[in-house]
């Protein structure tokens, strides 16, 4: 059920991105994707249980698997910087094209 | 416990990095800086052929990065280092700004991280450092079209590598390890999705239409350094795969064919000399996969002619074919382009002969009338240039010492790259490119010299371009369960 719903969230970020005109709703979609992408990561690290795994006194049985959560940090902070360069080439492109519409600025810099 | 050669295998991949940042602090040394990285890379491609067994590095037990370094390694950071040093020497006179420098050389260290790394995070890591290097190069001009150019690329590959990382986590699940070699047993939809990714950033086959808008409408020394090498590095990987898990070996040589035929087949009806290039680029890097085993020779042959193709067709007085065939160029600059273009037509003498002769070698016989037909292409689309009218002007236009540096370099490379596999030179082998290069030339002056046809650009649309991603992960599916 969980794994659908991080699947459904994969595929309407996707098609956003197909399908939405403006170059925000674009990103932002794209953002979505990388959402639904992480989720599956900390789903994948939750298979086998659900307890951090830090050394104390308490004892569970039950860990979720680190590396995953460890590897998925870095593609967040990068999956960051990403968005953050991409919006500031939106926001010089939309100095001369407002309506930002991908389609618009791609035959204004057509050949 | 590590050996000499492993720290300055980490040393070396750190250093462009460290270099990159102190050409901010230091900005009056940035293009001895600069230049001086690409020489220590040179002298690690050279100490890698000497050392013949590979360099296996375990950083932080089992779940940690892992790199490989071998000869087929080597090739790659050989073509990196010379494209990096050529494209500096070119931008040696007028000087760019440091920030140019800076993202060269961390674009470099960046790609040479990818040649390296044998797990698909670390991948994952370089090629998006890749993206971003190679985003700030593209949009360098600060102009709205060099600026969606570049949005364009990031956006295209950040998709495909948001599909990729789906891919790694669920080869993690089997294996509970991200090595390339977890890729056998991993479900076969691990496999399209990490591909997808791959072969987006690699610009191979439909999904690398992205590709010729890019490389053609970047300035002349960026279209090098993104057609020389940051493309190579999503090839790579692909090579490397097909090397270590022999099932997969087929699938890449079906798409290397592919490849190869449908960048040929654009290449030979463009009218516009960028253009022409990149979909070259596209076509070379079908060759590099038909035959992984020796690919890390071909991508050093084509790194080498591209990058030195591209930097001459920033000097010509126009970009399309029909005007300058009324328009001589300048004889020197003639020269320098047929050099390039016998090499990758594959003219004996140059490497570009002893890399085809190799690949063709080791094809497997079905792929041989598919890959003699893209020589053939190629022999056509490159008779565009050679035939261009050309003259002596009186008043020499100033070309400094920075740009016959930059190509005596890459063609000189070109002729030393010969001593890798001097065995090509016997009368059977010469003759058979000499004949697909007379073909050609026939075929160009009696059809498509005159052709007319513009083939639509539709799917190069930035929508297409991500629609496409959708339409290649169900061809990949269906490859692997086939």
């Amino acid at each position: 059920m969980l794994e659908a719903s991080v699947f459904a969230t994969i595929l309407c970020g996707f098609f956003g991105i197909v399908l939405k005109k403006n170059l925000v709703m674009k990103i932002i979609a794209m953002d979505v994707m990388s959402t639904g992408v992480i989720a599956y990561y900390v789903l994948v690290a939750s298979r086998d249980g659900l307890f951090t795994p830090i050394v104390s006194d308490a004892n569970h049985d039950s860990y979720a698997d680190p590396v995953p959560q460890a590897v998925i940090l870095t593609a967040i902070v990068i999956g960051l910087s990403i968005q953050a360069l991409m919006l500031v080439g939106v926001m010089k492109l939309s100095r001369n094209n407002p309506t930002l519409e991908s389609s618009e600025i791609e035959k204004n810099n057509a050949l | 416990m590590s050996s000499p050669i492993q720290i300055t295998t980490i040393v070396w991949i750190a250093l462009p990095f460290l270099v990159g940042f102190l050409i901010y602090l230091w900005p009056k040394l940035d293009r001895w800086l600069a230049l001086g990285m690409t020489l220590v890379s040179v002298g690690y491609s050279l100490l890698l052929f000497t050392n013949p067994s590979p360099i296996n590095l375990k950083l932080l037990d089992n779940f940690g990065v892992t790199l490989v370094v071998d000869p087929l390694s080597g090739f790659f950071i050989l073509t990196n280092a010379l494209v990096t040093a050529a494209v500096i020497l070119y931008c040696w006179q007028p000087s760019k700004s440091a920030f140019f420098y800076a993202q060269a050389i961390i674009l470099h260290g960046s790609v040479n991280a990818a040649f390296v790394c044998s797990d698909f995070i670390s991948l994952y890591v370089a090629l998006e450092v890749i993206s971003i290097a190679a985003f700030l190069l593209i949009a360098y001009p600060r102009t709205d079209r060099s600026i969606w150019i570049g949005l364009r690329y990031l956006f295209t590959s950040n998709v495909a590598m948001l599909f990729y990382l789906v891919g790694a986590i669920l080869v993690y699940q089997t294996h509970h390890s991200f090595s390339f070699a977890g890729l056998r047993g991993a479900p076969p939809e691990a496999f399209a999705l990490i591909f997808l990714g791959l072969l987006v950033k690699g610009g191979v086959f439909v999904s690398g239409l992205w590709l010729p808008i890019t490389h053609a409408e970047s300035m002349s020394p960026v279209s090098a350094l993104m057609s020389g090498m940051v493309v190579k590095a999503g090839i790579y990987p692909l090579v490397r795969c097909a090397l270590v898990l022999e099932e997969f070996d087929p699938m890449i040589r079906i798409l290397g064919v592919s490849t190869a035929l449908l960048g040929v087949f654009y290449a030979v009806f463009e009218k516009d000399v960028k253009r022409m290039l990149a979909f070259h680029t596209i076509s070379q890097l079908g060759f590099v996969l038909a035959a992984p085993e020796v690919g890390g020779f071909y991508a050093l042959t084509h790194g080498l002619v591209k990058s030195s193709l591209f930097l001459i067709a920033g000097n010509l007085p126009s970009r399309n074919l029909k005007e300058l065939q009324h328009q001589p160029i300048a004889t020197d600059l003639w020269i320098a382009l047929v050099i390039a273009s016998f090499s990758i037509s594959g003219f004996p003498l140059l490497s570009g002969f002893g890399a085809k002769v190799l690949t063709m070698k080791n094809l497997v016989p079905w792929q041989v009338i598919g890959m003699n037909l893209a020589a053939f292409g190629t022999a056509v689309s490159f008779a565009k240039l050679i035939f261009l009218p050309h003259h002596t002007p009186e008043k020499p236009p100033e070309r400094g010492f920075s740009f016959w540096a930059a190509i005596g370099l890459l063609l000189g490379g070109l002729v030393v790259a010969n001593v890798v596999y001097y065995e090509a030179y016997t009368l059977e082998n010469i003759i058979k490119p000499l004949a697909t290069i007379g073909l050609g030339w026939v075929a160009y002056f009696l059809i498509f010299k005159r052709s007319v046809l513009y083939l639509p650009r539709l799917l190069e649309q930035f929508e297409h371009l991500i629609g496409v991603m959708s339409v290649m992960l169900i061809l990949l599916f269906w490859m692997v369960l086939a």
